[in-house]
């Protein structure tokens, strides 16, 4: 496995140095400059220069790419040019915040898929039925925007229950966080709620149409029983699937809820530091992203080579 | 079967009442504003919505979020609505026969949030700073007016200057007294620390800058309130949620349109400033083609209908007008602000005097809905009179590069700010106005000799000085290099129970006198 790893492992490097190059080249690419940004819109030309002096900007830009390399191989990502305060912990407060929608955002999903999914399952017919198919198409076919702004209607402008927007840590003030929380992680987890309610609906319909299911009926076991604790279980594991591929897409969408809820995320931060033209900010957050990408291809190529002997020997 | 699906409806249900339940412990949603009472009262949290987060490396210039600047720091004068200067720091100051030089008696009470005195040092300091090009000061050329220091001394202080200057004050109008030990780190993003009402507490880029009382504040009595919370929310419809349900008590961002909706809805008090936080403008490129011909860009003034533009984009918030000056300027004249008025027969037949049939000129604007608007708006009016425009959405930091670098397209759209202080500043000050170097090319030495008389003179306020003004207005309405449309005020938006809260001419936020109702 070490040899397997160590072979895999300049690759994954050379990955991340390609990414690194391509991320500042294309950001250089961008109209538009931090010094100019930061400087404001009536300031002179010498004003300009000296805030591309402050930056460093006026270096040429393999010294600008070299000496990002170096702040990045010490792990001392340096200052952000506009936003303020150190890169690390402005994506590591970023990260947080969107670590804890997200997971906000995954329990909600489990949380209605489940009975969601049992009801088109087991309800066929009826106006149950009928409720379900509507509610999941609805929630499906509108856009999270939508959605986010609805919700803020009903529940923080007109039913006063909660905040419209902001974040409040769920560690420090509990009572408070979740409220801040509940309107954007409902928001995000509607759409891969109703995807999962869906898939988990097929799969449980299809298990209870097997024999075994049949076998259990004519023992006489109560059709509970034989829901949740026989034709369920044989229907999660593709529905578990779903909603490991619903979770990257939580993160994206993450983006999108962040800006209509005023959630300091990460998706907040890139916009912002695009926006401002925070070069440090943005290289190390897409860099990152990359990284994890990489890592996470790096542990499946791992995972595999320990199932399979003959990919390690490969 | 269909019991089994009421039991889950039900436990599904009370797992959501749960958590309703959890979210009733304590509310993070405000109950509202209450029946307001007049009278001042200590105490309580004022929640400040804004859309653009706190830049701190534009600590020392005016950029889009000044609200912590006069929270945490004082200046050394402040001005009244007539642009005289008031004590702050400077008790009282006399300036020099030949206006050369200004002495200040400054107070003696005053300490900085980490304990330090205040002393003359300190002005001397930020005289220095601002004359930094770093920190981007749009000040800096008055700043750099001042050639040397003369203290007297802990709390005396002359400063001597290299020429008259009339805008002197807009300098300690601007300026914030600041630590010198600690500003490199404030500017990098970390702790502000002034002689200001409010300590600076814990910011969250992006979220959130909460301030606290400075127990040891100067002015007696003062600040009422215990703290100021500062929101970002960048998102216009999220900020607007966030006075309507009470969560946010005071902004200076809501657009105009939505401005007038809640103008009509008793809970919240508007109040907007006639100071001109900023003029909406046509920049033109003089040396880009057909527009190099003053005619053509008087055709421009003409063909403009800014009063459906203040109505449509600004939602009845502005004043229509063809001068830069707000009312509260000293070179303000209704006969400057209507001297173009919407009046596409005349704009036609300049254009025929210039020779010129249907054109066509590329026209960038902020790619923001709200300047878009605006630029959809202009290109109508435009294509009224024979001249189609290409319509180029720019984000800002790009049309920020191209109008410093001086490479904008024929026409552009945009606001600029500095002409609600002494007329001189927007000339000197202003990058569009500036008689040196400008984003439209423009130059000519008549405006420069105006320019550079109307500053260089003690006197802001006396019959000469204001005839100079005149003959300023009088070349930008004839030149037209800039071509004025509306002076955007600054609005306040504030629930009931606010009271108190004032903007300096920087849209520096002032709380000293702020209060909550009960």
């Amino acid at each position: 496995m070490r040899t397997f790893l160590l072979k895999r492992l300049p690759s994954a490097l050379l990955v991340l140095l390609a990414a690194s190059f391509l991320i500042f080249l294309i950001l250089r690419l961008i109209p538009g400059d931090p010094a100019t940004s930061l400087a404001g819109p009536d300031a002179g030309p010498e004003a300009v220069a000296a805030v591309r002096a402050r930056l460093g900007l006026d270096q040429p830009l393999p010294g600008q790419y070299l000496h990002w390399l170096g702040h990045l191989v010490t792990g001392n990502l340096g200052p952000s040019y506009a936003i303020g305060g150190q890169v690390a912990d402005l994506i590591g407060e970023g990260l947080g915040n969107t670590v804890e929608l997200a997971l906000g955002a995954v329990v909600l999903v489990i949380a209605l898929a489940l009975p969601l999914g049992v009801l088109g399952a087991t309800v066929r017919r009826g106006p149950v039925a009928a409720a379900v198919r509507a509610l999941t198409t609805a929630v499906l076919a509108v856009p999270p925007f939508v959605t986010g702004v609805l919700l803020v209607l009903v529940f923080a402008v007109t039913l006063r229950l909660l905040p419209p927007g902001g974040h409040e840590s769920i560690l420090d003030q509990p009572d408070i966080g979740v409220q801040y929380l509940l309107l954007p992680a409902v928001c995000l987890a509607l759409p891969s709620a109703a995807v999962l309610a869906r898939y988990l609906g097929d799969g449980l319909e299809r298990a209870l149409a097997e024999d075994y299911v049949r076998t259990a009926t004519a023992l006489g076991v109560s059709r509970r029983r034989i829901v949740w604790l026989h034709a369920l279980p044989n229907a999660l594991p593709s529905a578990i699937t779903v909603l490991g591929l619903q979770i990257g897409q939580l993160l994206g969408g993450a983006v999108l809820v962040e800006a209509i809820f005023a959630w300091p995320g990460l998706g907040q931060l890139a916009e912002q530091g695009v926006l401002r033209r925070d070069y440090p900010v943005v290289q190390d957050l897409l860099l990152l992203l990359v990284a994890v990408y990489v890592a996470v291809q790096l542990l499946t190529d791992l995972a595999y080579a320990w199932s399979d002997p003959r990919i390690r020997w490969e | 079967m269909n019991a089994l699906s009421r039991r889950s409806l039900l436990r599904g249900s009370a797992a959501a009442a749960g958590l309703f339940a959890l979210a009733a412990c304590r509310s993070a949603a405000d109950s509202g504003p209450t029946a307001a009472s007049a009278s001042p009262r200590r105490g309580g949290t004022l929640t400040v919505a804004t859309g653009i987060d706190f830049t701190p490396s534009l600590l020392f210039a005016q950029s889009a979020n000044t609200l912590v600047q006069r929270l945490v720091f004082n200046t050394l004068t402040r001005y009244d609505d007539q642009l005289k200067p008031q004590p702050e720091l400077a008790t009282s100051w006399q300036l020099g026969a030949d206006g050369k030089s200004i002495t200040f008696e400054l107070r003696d009470d005053v300490l900085f949030h980490n304990g330090r005195k205040f002393t003359a040092d300190d002005v001397v300091f930020a005289v220095k700073n601002l004359q930094n090009p770093a920190r981007s000061a749009q000040l800096r050329s008055t700043a750099a007016a001042v050639t040397d220091f003369r203290k007297n001394g802990d709390h005396e202080l002359t400063l001597l200057l290299t020429h008259p200057v009339s805008n002197l004050f807009d300098l300690f109008e601007f300026m914030i007294i600041t630590d010198s030990a600690t500003v490199e780190d404030a500017v990098a993003g970390g702790r502000l620390i002034g002689t200001g009402p409010f300590r600076f507490g814990e910011r969250k880029p992006g979220a959130s800058i909460s301030l606290t009382r400075n127990e040891k504040y100067w002015n007696p009595g003062r600040p009422y309130l215990d703290g100021v919370e500062i929101r970002i929310i960048p998102q216009a419809d999220s900020l607007l949620s966030s006075l309507k349900t009470g969560q946010s008590q005071l902004s200076y961002n809501v657009q105009g349109k939505d401005v007038a909706t809640l103008g009509a809805d008793p809970r919240f008090r508007i109040k907007p400033y006639d100071t001109g936080a900023g003029a909406y403008y046509i920049g033109v490129n003089v040396t880009a083609e057909h527009v190099g011909d003053k005619r053509v860009r008087q055709a421009i003034a003409w063909a403009v209908d800014r009063d459906r533009l203040v109505q449509q984009a600004l939602g009845g918030y502005g004043l229509a007008s063809s001068a830069p000056w707000p009312k509260s300027s000293p070179a303000y004249s209704d006969a400057n602000a209507t001297h173009y008025r919407h009046d596409p027969d005349k704009a036609r037949e300049l254009l025929k005097q210039a020779g010129l049939g249907p054109i066509t000129l590329p026209f960038a604007h902020s790619a923001t809905p709200g300047d878009t608007a605006i630029a959809q708006i202009l290109q109508y009016d435009l294509k009224q009179v024979g001249i189609e425009t290409v319509l180029q959405p720019t984000d800002s930091p790009t049309m920020q590069k191209q109008l410093i670098s001086q490479s904008m397209p024929a026409l552009w759209t945009l606001s600029h700010g500095f002409a609600q202080l002494h007329p001189a500043t927007l000339a000197v000050s202003a990058y569009p106005f500036n008689e040196a170097r400008n984003s439209s090319h423009f130059s000519s030495p008549a405006y420069t000799d105006i320019v550079q008389r109307a500053w260089n003179r003690a006197d802001s306020d006396s019959a000469d000085a204001k005839a100079l003004y005149q003959q300023i207005t009088d070349t930008l309405l004839d030149e037209e290099f800039v071509i004025d449309l509306a002076i955007g005020g600054e609005i306040e938006v504030a629930t009931a129970k606010v009271r108190g809260a004032t903007l300096n001419k920087f849209n520096y936020l002032n709380l000293d006198d702020a209060y909550l109702t009960a």
